[in-house]
Order: C-alpha cells, then structure tokens, then sequence
C-alpha cells in the first residue's frame, strides 16, 4: 500500500495528499491508527467484531469528511472522536437488541497463549469487571485511565462537562472495586 | 480512590493497556471501502463503470438474467433490460426491497453506489427462521451497483440477480436497474 516513506510521513503530510487524490496515503493512516484504536473499540463493545465494524467504519467516515479536518495535524484526535461516538451508537443498538456484553474472545485466547491460567483468569475478571460498568462510565474509565487522556482532552472529545466526567470515572472506579473485591472474595 | 488499593488500579489498567492487533485484513478491507469512494467521487471513473455496464448489456443473456432477478430484488416494476442507461438526470427515489437467503449469517447489510458502500448503513432484516433477509430502501432511479455484506466481513454479490463487470477491487457485485415508477 504505502512503503516506509509514508510511515514516516506526518498525520497533515499524510491527509494533505489524501485531499490531492492520493488515495494510498489513507492506507499508512489506517495502518498508524488501527491497532491503538482498536483497544478503545473492544474495550469499549466488549467484542471484537464489533470493533472491527466500528473502527471500519470511524476509518470510512474519517475518509468521506476529510475536508472538513480543520487540523489535519491532530488527524489522530479528530479520527478518534468520530470512534467514540461510533462506539456509542453501536453500544446503544447493541443495548435496544438486548444483547448482553460478551468477552472479547481473541484476546483472551492471545492471553492464554501467552501467559499463564492466573493471567487468562485475571484477564476475563477484568473484562467481566469492565462490562458491568455503565457505558457512560465504562467510556469515561477507559479514556482517563487506558487511554491516558487529560479531562480536557475528554470532555472535547465526548461533548460532556469536565466534572461530569469526573464523576463518571469516580463511580466508574467505586464499581470496579466493588466488582474486583466480589471476585477475589468468591 | 484513595482508599482503593493502587495497585489494584495499576494491574487493572495494565492489563487494559496491552495493544489489541487486528489482521492485515482489516487494512485490505478499510482500503477497499475508501478506493470505492474514491472512485465513485470521480466523474471520469463513473463514467468508464457505467459506459461498460451499457455495453454488456446488450447481450440477450442479460436481459434474461435481468428478468429472474426480480425474484430475489422484488419492487415496483423496475426491471426492464431496455432501460440500462445510467442515472443521466435521475433523482427520483423509488423504493426497492433488497432479498438475500442465508441460513447462518448473523447479520447481512446491502451496500451500493446509492448508500456510499456504507456497510451497515443499510441493514437487512432476517424476516422468518430460514434465513431469509430483507429490507426496503429507496433507490435513485438508473442503474447501480449493489453487494451483500455478511456478517459484516464477507462481501458477495446477488445470486439471484445480474452480476455486474468485474471492477478495479476485485469484489463481486450486481446490477441493478431502478425505473421510474410513475412512467
């Protein structure tokens, strides 16, 4: 798709030629994003393929509305607005179907390959843990803590007032130890 | 979060933090939805898709194949072999039930010119247990290309309809031809 040069490039060097008809300077984005992206997105909807049709399509939006990247610089932060609120819309779907949150299953068997039954057993706690939680919590735990963002950053990112935010991520974490305690108790 | 113990925290958030990969397919499949759009913004690459639909269709296997496909995409009398010019001056909106059969899908979604490839922009419904999927949309009237996207991975093309050209991406497609109702 895109050879080590545009690795290299920067998120606007990248977008810039996006806009001038190189469609191939997508791809190194995608490549740059995918995985970290990722993380949020199973975290986020408890399973993979979920995800992946979340981030597919955060990434396909991202593409039709370009030009309306007001700072192709922050690409990354731009993309990831749009998969936040991706993920919310599939997390409500999921929620109207009913559905109930499920383990992320390639992980866990990643887990197990490589390391011990304790860390597979901690690994599906923790999910567990992290699917109990409220979706407005889980989003405000998982962009605090897992993706080590500033209050700013996520009320900029997520439209909600800083101290509701932090709200959600106390009671996020009052819930988690509750759960966590439960777990090493049973 | 003081009183909870911060290594607890620390564990938790670690175990949250190692990367989750995806396969090189992912990338494939994002690329291939973007190269549509891309080329669906080009009026020169639309004009090149269209001109050789046109061309093939006026092969007499075709209009046959044209005339069984209404069995799988019913609608309001929009199939007519004669009438596959492309959408020059079209923009009524005629609505089309899009049909696709599969016993094991978990969810199917139509995707085409007239939704920007959007997978999952336009979801099919399973209307009974034996894996019959369907949905009515509105359709521009012209001609298009559509696919079924199963399990929001796999991408075929109609089986009960006319197969379009094969194109740049290498994926299957079909045709389809929406009339103007009113006519």
């Amino acid at each position: 798709m895109l050879g080590l040069a545009g690795m290299e490039s920067s998120d606007a060097e990248l977008v810039t030629r996006v806009l001038h008809g190189d469609v191939n300077a997508y791809g190194a984005l995608v490549s740059r994003y995918r995985d970290r992206y990722a993380r949020y997105a199973v975290h986020m909807l408890g399973n993979r393929e979920d995800a992946e049709e979340a981030l597919q399509d955060a990434f396909t939006r991202a593409y039709r509305s370009l030009a309306r990247c007001e700072e192709p610089e922050r690409f990354g932060a731009w993309l990831f607005r749009i998969l936040v609120n991706r993920c919310r819309t599939s997390g409500a779907r999921r929620v109207r179907r009913g559905q109930t949150f499920v383990h992320d299953e390639g992980a866990l068997l990643n887990a197990s390959e490589e390391h011990p039954a304790e860390q597979t057993m901690w690994r599906e706690e923790i999910e567990r843990a992290v699917g109990e939680l409220s979706a407005d919590q889980r989003e405000a735990f998982l962009l605090k803590y897992v993706e080590e963002l500033g209050y700013d950053e996520m009320s900029e990112i997520t439209g909600v007032g800083v101290s509701a935010l932090k709200m959600r991520v106390m009671r996020a974490c009052d819930r988690l130890r509750i759960l966590l305690k439960e777990v090493h108790s049973g | 979060m003081a009183e909870w113990g911060r290594t607890t925290l620390e564990m938790f958030v670690e175990e949250l933090q190692r990367p989750v990969r995806l396969d090189e397919s992912f990338d494939r499949r994002v690329m291939v939805k973007v190269r549509r759009l891309y080329a669906a913004q080009r009026p020169r690459g639309v004009r090149a898709v269209f001109a050789a639909i046109a061309g093939v269709s006026r092969r007499p296997a075709w209009a046959a194949a044209l005339a069984a496909s209404v069995v799988a995409v019913a609608s309001v009398g929009i199939f007519r072999a004669r009438a596959l010019q492309p959408n020059a001056g079209a923009t009524r909106l005629e609505p089309v039930t899009f049909v696709y059969v599969n016993k094991t899908a978990r969810s199917v979604s139509v995707v085409g010119d007239f939704n920007n490839w959007g997978v999952g922009d336009t979801a099919l419904v399973a209307t009974n247990h034996q894996g019959v999927w369907s949905v009515k949309a509105p359709v521009a009237t012209g001609l298009h290309r559509y696919a079924f996207v199963v399990d929001g991975k796999e991408w075929v093309a109609d089986p009960s309809a006319l197969r379009a050209p094969s194109d740049d991406f290498g994926l299957p497609s079909s045709m389809l031809v929406v009339e103007d109702a009113s006519k």
